[in-house]
């Protein structure tokens, strides 16, 4: 069998793992993808009740509810996206092989992700102390506003936790200047849960 | 007709005998289906002029459902027994190898299309009639609780009935709600229905056409005595009848009525109302028909967040000022007019004290 | 090593696992596909005879019109657990992570799905959610039926969460299956097996992984929801609290309408194989089955609102479900026509997989039949919530979801285990089975014609006596599934060795030994046409060596 593959693909000793690697590679973005894709219909179906909701006759914001703060939540955006880009050229210096840099964008992603939570939840305080909205007792406002917004944070933690984990594992030599798979993926997920809050950023604060 | 380098199909006699005998069978069915009395058979008279029409499309349905039904069955069954493995074949015989037909394939896709779309023509016509809105005529509303139904004609200062009466001739808007959990209102001799939601007002629209007494059934699971609730029963009268159990009925609520409270607000101390209870009473009793949103929003009745301070509203919808103690004397007596009907205290099942809250409840909302 | 394995050599084709040698890694914590097709079987198996009881214990109760054999309250909840049962842990397991599992990666030539790890965690994760769903009649279980609208379901038992959250997790378990499925279908093909060169059967898992993995999810929002209202007073549809229960039914039958084609596509398949199998002969109309699986399973997503005409939707909303709902008659019926002329200048053999297939046939185009009927929508509104519905959607679900399980029970048993299912056992299993079933369900036609509601514990005496002739016939039914378990059981031990290929039939799961080893090829095969023509030899290459004794690939690349 190695005789082969290796007449027929003319690749060195290692050609083997790497034709392997180069499938599973192929076979993990694709059911990474589709796993986004999945996650994605979770989101709409959430949205879709929240836009039920909201046009259900009953106008909104509901009665003794104000309007959620836009200045505060567009800054956060700003915070949340930014994370996106610098993501983005985390995963572009490693491809070229600056692995300090990507360090530290990977660094910056992680510090701005974190920045956003700590928004998030400081908003959320202000709605909850300041404004007594909760997420049972506010009706359909609280219901939607902290399931939705709450399932986003959920993601944007899991992500903060999955780059550190990216960043430990890049330390210590897991992935390669070719071998990287693991960082498309936190990257591609990143991006996802930036989409999902231009959506629910949208829905929510400019609607 | 046959794709190239495929081997010669020929239908032999076998085949032609067999789609003569289907071919009449069907024809038989739907002759069958047509003539065949099957809502007596069935024991549904039909109570309204769209019931037959209804009717009418199940024949069509039933029709070419069965005859269809029967080509296919009867194909599968010849040939399961014509091509039969034999005693006499060799172990390793095969079939015909043909792959597939497009003259064939192309006339049982456009075939079936073109039954759809007679049948979506048919079924929207139909439609189109049982929810057209007649443009006078009778409003009845028919509220589901648990596990029983009870009326209301907005005409007669609001009560309820367990009876309803209609009389025949006459154009009926029956709006539906429910008091608790979704029930359904089924009549079989109408052929109609349509679900109770709470916090939703649906309607149904239908002229009797029958003098009768008819079941109406619950088909939505409601609770531990959802099996018992199709034994009530509601009754379609001459109009001359009609008018008498109306006048009666009107008669034995007038007299209901005049023992409420007559001056507004009299016997109810405003002074005692309590906000935090007023607001979960509305949570209760109000929101399904009201929304705490501006007069505009209309989910039944109007929206009634600043409903005694807007200024763009001086005036409650019976035409008197907007002041707490002209809200509680509508909450006492309920409402009939322009907006629509709201029952009175005694029908909502509120106390004086209730209507305190309530009062003092929306005074606090602006 | 005359044929290179693969374009690409020393690829996933190549990378072969040593067998696991202890009995747990083998057997329990398998993961190899083939096992855990047979653990989704056998566990699907096992929910289906405890769902038989519950339907068992509805036909005792409906012999009479006052009941009187359990309390309503314990028939409310044993129509509840049956449906959700049926739907979810043994119709959509057997289906896609059953049969799915164990037959397709064969038929397209794969050594394994893409993620082995994910599917073991999938099949995992579905007995753990039939133990939680049966352990919620502990805490009183659910009532309103394996739909469990609310506002009823918000007061429901505390067993309804349970309900909620297992049903949930069955369906993180069916979205990571669909995911796994597609993954191998797009990617591990033999080469050679184009799209249009893949048996049916993996079409129809095809069309329904999508489904698997997208409708799903939309479900699981709806538990979620419905588990925060119950457990934390999240308003989402209680009406009182601003919320819509219509939502609900939105959100639920976005769901379940692709759902009903999760529990049909892949018993499409079934029968597509079987039916040229034992009529030596191609199937009729390849393209056309494969495409059409396809069309329905994306019309599926524009179609759930016809389960609601009677909720009072906005009317010109309705119109559209209608009219796209009647549309899938088309392809449904194409199939049918197919399938029907496939029959037609065969050689067909009487076994009694075949014999399953062909009621298959009789019993879906009735379904389908009145399915169509339903969704007109002036007959819907006057039999929406009848047993009419009931008679319709057991024909389509137990006449074809199930006949096409057992169809491919006897079919890929001797796949499965190495040795054929007794076909004296299997006919009168298949006979009983039939007639009991048509004897249970067709009456339940005219009885919502003539007026019974579903959901009912007692009933108007009118309908007494047909109630009583489909409780009998149920015991027939069920006389004929006995037959089936113990023929499973017999077989088993003393059932004829099958050998590589009992059927003759023609697709890669029947050229290799049976059971397969554990690797499936030795050599991947090359693959140069469709599988169904009886008149030319066998489209494949690589084959030569999987019968003889010579030995087993080198194990490669062990970590």
């Amino acid at each position: 069998m190695a005789v082969a593959s290796i007449t027929q693909g003319g690749h060195d000793s290692h050609g083997e793992i790497d034709q392997l690697y180069i499938e599973t590679r192929e076979l993990r973005l694709q059911g990474f993808l589709l796993f986004l894709v999945s996650d994605c219909v979770l989101f709409s179906s959430f949205i879709f009740a929240y836009l039920y909701l909201r046009n259900s006759g009953q106008g909104w914001p509901p009665a003794g509810i104000n309007r959620l703060d836009v200045a505060f939540a567009a800054v956060n955006s700003v915070v949340l996206f930014g994370s996106g880009a610098t993501m983005h050229y985390a995963l572009e210096n490693w491809k070229h092989g600056n692995f300090m840099k990507f360090a530290w964008m990977l660094i910056f992603t992680i510090v701005l992700g974190v920045g956003f939570l700590c928004g998030q939840g400081y908003e959320y305080t202000n709605l909850i102390f300041h404004d007594h909205v909760s997420w049972w007792g506010s009706g359909i406002f609280g219901a939607s506003f902290f399931t939705l917004t709450g399932m986003h944070g959920f993601h944007v933690f899991v992500g903060v936790c999955y780059l550190t984990v990216l960043l430990l594992q890049s330390a210590g030599g897991v992935y390669t200047k070719d071998k990287y798979f693991g960082l498309t993926a936190g990257t591609l997920y990143w991006h996802f849960v930036d989409v999902i809050w231009v959506v629910l950023f949208s829905i929510f604060y400019l609607l | 007709m046959v794709e190239k380098n495929a081997p010669a199909v020929r239908l032999g006699r076998g085949f032609w005998i067999v789609t003569a005998v289907l071919a009449i069978l069907a024809i038989a069915s739907i002759v069958f289906w047509y003539v065949a009395p099957i809502y007596r058979w069935m024991h549904l008279p039909v109570a309204i002029a769209t019931a037959k029409q209804v009717d009418q499309l199940s024949r069509f349905m039933l029709a070419t459902g069965s005859a269809l039904y029967i080509f296919v069955v009867g194909y599968i069954v010849y040939f399961a027994i014509a091509f039969r493995v034999r005693k006499s074949d060799p172990p390793d015989a095969i079939g015909i190898q043909i792959h597939d037909n497009h003259k064939l394939e192309f006339w049982w896709t456009v075939i079936p299309a073109a039954f759809v779309v007679l049948l979506s023509v048919l079924s929207i016509k139909i439609w189109y009639e049982i929810t057209l809105a007649p443009s006078n005529g009778l409003v009845v509303e028919a509220i589901g609780h648990k596990w029983y139904y009870t009326f209301r004609y907005p005409q007669v200062n609001g009560e309820i009935t367990n009876a309803m009466h209609l009389p025949i001739g006459v154009p009926v808007t029956l709006n539906l709600t429910s008091a608790d959990v979704i029930h359904s209102f089924w009549v079989p001799a109408m052929r109609l229905k349509n679900d109770m939601v709470p916090g939703l007002v649906t309607q149904i629209h239908f002229t009797p056409t029958r003098i009768g007494t008819y079941q109406i059934i619950c088909t939505q699971f409601c609770g531990i005595d959802h099996s018992l609730m199709h034994q009530q029963r509601f009754v379609i009268d001459s109009q001359a009848n009609y008018q008498k159990w109306y006048h009666a009925w009107q008669v034995k609520n007038a007299k209901v009525s005049n023992a409420l409270p007559s001056t507004s607000g009299a016997s109810v101390n405003l002074a005692a109302g309590d906000v935090a209870a007023g607001k979960a009473l509305f949570a209760q009793k109000c929101t399904a028909c009201h929304a705490m949103a501006p007069f505009t929003t209309v989910k039944y009745g109007p929206g009634l967040l600043d409903v005694l301070h807007d200024p763009t509203h001086p005036n409650l919808v019976n035409g008197q000022p907007a002041n707490p103690a002209d809200a509680a004397a509508i909450l006492e007596k309920g409402y009939t007019g322009t907006m629509g009907s709201m029952p009175n205290a005694v029908t909502n099942g509120l106390s004086s004290q209730d209507i305190a809250n309530l009062v003092a409840y929306l005074n606090s909302m602006k | 090593m005359a044929i290179a394995a693969a374009p690409h050599g020393g690829g996933i084709a190549d990378h072969i696992h040593p067998e696991p040698q202890s009995f747990v890694r083998r057997y329990v914590f398998s993961i190899d596909h083939k096992i855990i097709g047979i653990q989704y079987i056998i566990t699907g198996f096992v929910f289906f005879v405890l769902a038989g009881l519950l339907a068992e214990t509805i036909r005792i109760q409906l012999m009479h019109a006052n009941g009187g054999f359990v309390s309503p309250q314990t028939y409310n909840e044993v129509y509840s657990i049956h449906g959700s049962t049926m739907v979810w842990l043994v119709v959509i397991p057997l289906l896609t992570g059953g049969f799915g599992n164990l037959v397709f990666p064969l038929q397209i030539g794969a050594r394994d799905v893409a993620f082995p790890w994910l599917n073991m965690l999938s099949y995992w994760i579905f007995p753990i959610a039939g133990l939680m769903l049966f352990s919620s009649f502990l805490m009183g279980a659910p009532t309103a039926g394996w739909t469990e609208y609310p506002p009823i379901s918000l007061e429901g038992q505390a067993g309804t969460s349970m309900w909620a959250a297992a049903i949930f997790l069955v369906g993180v378990s069916s979205t990571l299956t669909g995911i796994n499925f597609v993954v191998t279908i797009m990617k591990m093909r033999a080469p050679g097996m184009t799209f249009t060169r893949m048996p049916l059967f993996c079409w129809g898992q095809f069309a329904t992984a999508p489904l698997l993995m997208i409708a799903t999810t939309a479900l699981a929002a709806a538990l979620a929801a419905l588990f925060m209202e119950r457990q934390f007073g999240v308003p989402f549809f209680d009406p009182t609290k601003g919320g819509s229960p219509v939502l609900w039914q939105h959100m639920f039958w976005f769901y379940s309408h692709p759902a009903v084609y999760i529990m049909i596509l892949p018993a499409f398949g079934i029968v597509s194989e079987v039916l040229p199998t034992f009529s030596r002969k191609p199937i009729f109309g390849y393209k056309l089955i494969a495409f059409s699986s396809m069309a329905i399973a994306l019309a599926g997503f524009m179609v759930w609102a016809h389960h609601m005409f009677t909720s009072g939707l906005a009317p010109y909303l309705q119109l559209p479900f209608m009219v796209i709902t009647f549309v899938i008659a088309v392809p449904t019926g194409i199939k049918i026509f197919s399938w029907t002329a496939t029959l037609w200048g065969g050689k067909i053999h009487y076994t009694t997989a075949m014999l399953f297939a062909m009621g298959f046939l009789v019993l879906f185009t009735l379904g389908g039949i009145t399915g169509i009927f339903l969704a007109a929508i002036p007959f819907d509104l006057h039999l929406h919530g009848t047993y009419f519905v009931v008679a319709h959607f057991h024909y389509v679900l137990v006449g074809g979801s199930l006949m096409g399980i057992f169809s491919g029970m006897y079919y890929w048993f001797p796949k499965m285990s190495g040795r054929l299912l007794s076909e004296k056992l299997g006919k009168w299993h298949f006979w009983l089975f039939f007639i009991g079933f048509n004897g249970t369900f067709l009456p339940m036609h005219w009885l919502g014609l003539e007026g019974m509601p579903r959901w009912v514990s007692t009933y108007d005496p009118q309908f007494q006596f047909w109630n009583q002739f489909a409780s009998i016939s149920s015991f027939v039914m069920t006389a004929g599934i006995l037959l089936f378990f113990a023929n499973i059981l017999y077989s088993i031990r003393f059932g004829k060795v099958a050998g590589a290929n009992p059927w003759g039939a023609r697709t890669l799961e029947w050229q290799i030994p049976s059971p397969p080893h554990y690797y499936n090829f030795k050599h991947i095969p090359t693959v140069y046409g469709l599988p169904y023509d009886f008149s030319q030899p066998l489209p494949y290459r690589g084959l030569e060596d999987e019968l003889n004794d010579t030995p087993p690939p080198v194990a490669a690349g062990a970590h």
